[in-house]
């Protein structure tokens, strides 16, 4: 799915150097018009003095997630983990981390690097497999938690059941990244 | 390409990007699920590898001109995509109810565009020449034309027996235009273009969306792809975790339930059921068309004796429209409520069974429909039996227009405010997807089986289907709710074009065959007028084409394929 916004394209054609404007478009998948749009959102979301220097000041993670697409979005910390390149760990995102990860969720993008990307966001413990642990916290975080409404330890342990023996081919009890990419390359709607 | 760590394999992939295309390397980098800062550095290597190389071949200017032909290739498709119409209020539709109810604006805006095409060809080839040869009109116009189509239209480029069947030319010696050529063949090769577009459509979603069909039991790829990232509203993102924590609840205790041991009385009871309501459903779209079928007689039949009023004549004719339209509006609720009765196993079984009893309903009315206007209307002593069929189905397309508003303001508008004011438990309404499309899809059989007898009618059907497309957007978003059921949306648009493709596109082709081929022409009007049929005027071109020796070829290929059965047998086997 795409996390465009809406909203007017202004005149924030001067605030990027052209040849960095055209590196970026080699770079990711998006568009002209997409770029200067996010360079507009992720300027909007610094405080008016660092707005000069959107290129390369990072944003904490708070502000990150009063982005309407994000807020709502149950995978929202795993989103901000995984695109952020930030070396003190905090999940602040700079703005090229914020091109990345509009990218991902373009129309345009592959659904190979979507898939990869989506891999990256559910697994919760990021030792690169989907074991039993990664699995039962993306189904609490698919039906929402909270309010009574979660399914029981046996209904969970069937679920999680019922995927393994569906996507786990080489039976070691985890999903791989190939599996993974193998299970959703069959679903013509992801 | 690898993506393992380490300088070696790193070198590999520097020399292998730098010696594709330049687009192949930057769909290749792009590709690749790194970093921005990794990719810049892996593209920074592999151009110093490339002017490395061009050094010695001094192809430097060329690559300059390469690149910024390039940006302004890029630029040229995004004022493409920026010129494309609604695209942002599609992105808003999706972004607050699913991709699901997007895929019907999708569709409608399709329909939208294969109706703007069809009139633009229409206007060009047929009614521009038309222009230049007009007789003038005598008649009078009154407010009441634009429902009826009647009256002051009749003398007018809207319908087929305005048109002339002379050769026009104005200039004398000049080049000249045959009209009835031009009928023939723009509204043939509007077929075949049509067609062929269908087709493409539906062999592109069939490879990618068929290629194996899943149950609709909880299974791996449905948990893990169904998310609708496209949802940004937090009151639908809770919505959709609710209705996914109950499908998954549901799908589980499906796969639990031990296979029960119905009694036989039971399993009688329940196939007795079903029986039951499919003969009741048949039964009544069969009295649904004989109903259809008489009242059009009749109306025939008054139409010809002729009503002391001009008025109360052109209002009778107003009948029949409105009686199909309500049969249409109100029958598909008989039948969803026959399916609360019956016992489905599933509640996807329900939706399907209702869709198919819909879908069989509007087939056999438009089904009757054509058989009254091909077998009585063209066979009665009218003056232009064309135009009469012409002014009939404008008359059903407006009528149906008009419903399709009411529609909306009662299905929707109304029922909101009752569910929040008067009855709090119903709640909001939800979009009813398969319904909609049924009503596009047949507006849209209507218009092309009109389009021989009435050239103008893309246009009218294309106006309403922009005023259909805002007031469903603005009445969404101010009535409805997001939809409860996940539905597979990528099956669902394939099947849309499927039932577009299959009963209604055939059925359209199959009574344009028959007219042209089968039916004579009216004596008085028409480009057609005299010939024993429309076809006759093609075997006389051919006649005419004989004479010159530099067109023989096209009277062989005539002669030998279009004429012969079993070109026609080989073709059909080749589109199955």
């Amino acid at each position: 799915g795409s996390a465009q916004g809406s909203g007017a394209m202004g005149g924030s054609a001067s605030l990027i150097p052209r040849d960095l404007l055209g590196e970026y478009q080699e770079l990711t998948f998006l568009s002209k018009q997409e770029i200067l749009l996010a360079y507009k959102r992720f300027s909007e979301l610094l405080p008016k003095e660092e707005r000069e220097n959107a290129c390369s000041t990072r944003v904490p993670k708070s502000q990150i997630l009063t982005l309407p697409e994000l807020r709502a979005n149950p995978f929202q910390q795993r989103i901000c983990h995984v695109f952020s390149t930030s070396e003190t760990e905090d999940d602040s995102m700079s703005f090229e981390d914020f091109l990345d990860m509009l990218s991902v969720f373009s129309d345009s993008a592959t659904s190979d690097i979507k898939s990869y990307y989506a891999f990256r966001i559910f697994d919760f413990d990021n030792d690169g497999i989907l074991d039993r642990k990664d699995l039962e916290q993306l189904v609490n975080c698919l039906t929402g938690q909270g309010e009574g409404s979660r399914l029981s330890s046996e209904e969970m342990e069937q679920l999680i059941q019922n995927i393994l023996e569906e996507s786990d081919i080489d039976k070691d009890g985890t999903i791989n990244l190939a599996e993974f990419q193998h299970v959703v390359s069959r679903s013509p709607d992801f | 390409l690898c993506f393992s760590h380490g300088f070696d394999a790193e070198e590999d992939l520097v020399g292998k990007l730098a010696s594709m295309s330049t687009n192949e390397r930057i769909k290749a980098i792009q590709k690749m699920p790194e970093t921005m800062r990794k990719k810049r550095e892996i593209r920074n290597k592999v151009l110093k590898e490339i002017t490395k190389k061009s050094r010695h071949r001094g192809a430097q200017c060329t690559q300059g001109a390469a690149v910024s032909f390039r940006r302004f290739g890029n630029t040229l498709s995004e004022y493409f995509q920026q010129l494309q119409p609604w695209h942002k209020t599609l992105k808003i539709i999706g972004a607050e109810f699913g991709t699901s109810v997007l895929s019907y604006f999708v569709f409608l805006k399709w329909l939208l565009n294969l109706n703007i095409f069809s009139f633009l060809i229409n206007f060009g080839f047929i009614t521009i020449p038309q222009f230049l040869a007009a007789e003038p009109n005598n008649l009078s116009f009154t407010g009441l034309e634009l429902f009826t189509g009647a009256g002051y239209f009749q003398q007018t480029v809207l319908y087929y027996g305005f048109y002339t069947n002379a050769t026009i030319s104005k200039v004398e010696n000049g080049p000249s235009y045959n009209m009835q050529l031009a009928y023939i063949f723009t509204v043939g090769i509007y077929f075949v273009i049509s067609f062929l577009i269908l087709l493409f459509s539906m062999a592109r979603l069939f490879s990618r969306n068929f290629v194996n069909s899943q149950t609709f039991s909880v299974n791996a790829s449905k948990l893990l792809s169904t998310w609708d990232f496209n949802i940004t509203n937090e009151k639908a993102v809770k919505l959709q975790q609710k209705n996914l924590l109950i499908q998954i609840k549901e799908g589980l205790t499906e796969v639990n339930k031990e296979v029960r041991n119905f009694s036989v009385k039971e399993r009688v009871g329940h196939i007795a059921a079903h029986l039951l309501a499919w003969v009741v459903s048949l039964a009544t779209a069969v009295a649904a068309c004989a109903g259809v079928y008489f009242l059009s007689i009749n109306n025939l039949e008054l139409f010809m004796k002729g009503y002391s009023n001009d008025l109360q004549r052109q209002t009778a004719m107003l009948v029949l429209p409105v009686i199909v339209s309500l049969l249409n509006t109100l029958i598909p609720f008989f039948f969803s409520w026959l399916g609360h009765l019956e016992k489905f196993q599933t509640p996807g079984q329900h939706i399907y069974v209702t869709i198919i009893r819909n879908i069989i309903l509007k087939i056999s009315i438009v089904g009757i429909l054509c058989y009254y206007w091909l077998n009585i209307v063209a066979t009665s002593e009218s003056q232009c039996w064309e135009t009469l069929v012409g002014q009939d189905i404008y008359r059903l397309v407006l009528v149906d227009f008009i419903f399709c508003l009411l529609g909306s303001f009662f299905g929707e508008f109304l029922r909101r405010i009752i569910g929040t004011t008067v009855c709090m438990s119903l709640g909001l309404p939800e979009f009813d997807i398969g319904r909609n499309v049924l009503d596009l899809i047949y507006a849209q059989t209507l218009t092309w089986i009109g389009i021989l007898f009435s050239p103008l009618l893309p246009g009218i059907q294309m106006i309403a289907f922009l005023i259909v497309f805002f007031v469903k957007k603005v009445s969404l978003m101010r009535n409805c709710q997001p939809p409860r059921k996940v539905w597979r949306t990528a099956q669902m648009t394939t099947s849309f074009i499927f039932l577009l493709f299959c009963p209604s596109f055939l059925g359209v082709l199959c009574v344009i065959g028959v007219t042209v081929w089968r039916l004579k022409p009216s004596e008085e009007c028409g480009p057609f007028r005299g010939l024993p049929s429309m076809y006759a005027s093609v075997d006389e071109w051919m006649q005419i084409l004989e004479s010159y020796t530099v067109s023989k070829w096209v009277v062989w290929i005539y002669r030998n394929l279009i004429s012969s059965e079993l070109f026609f047998f080989i073709l059909s086997t080749v589109v199955l």
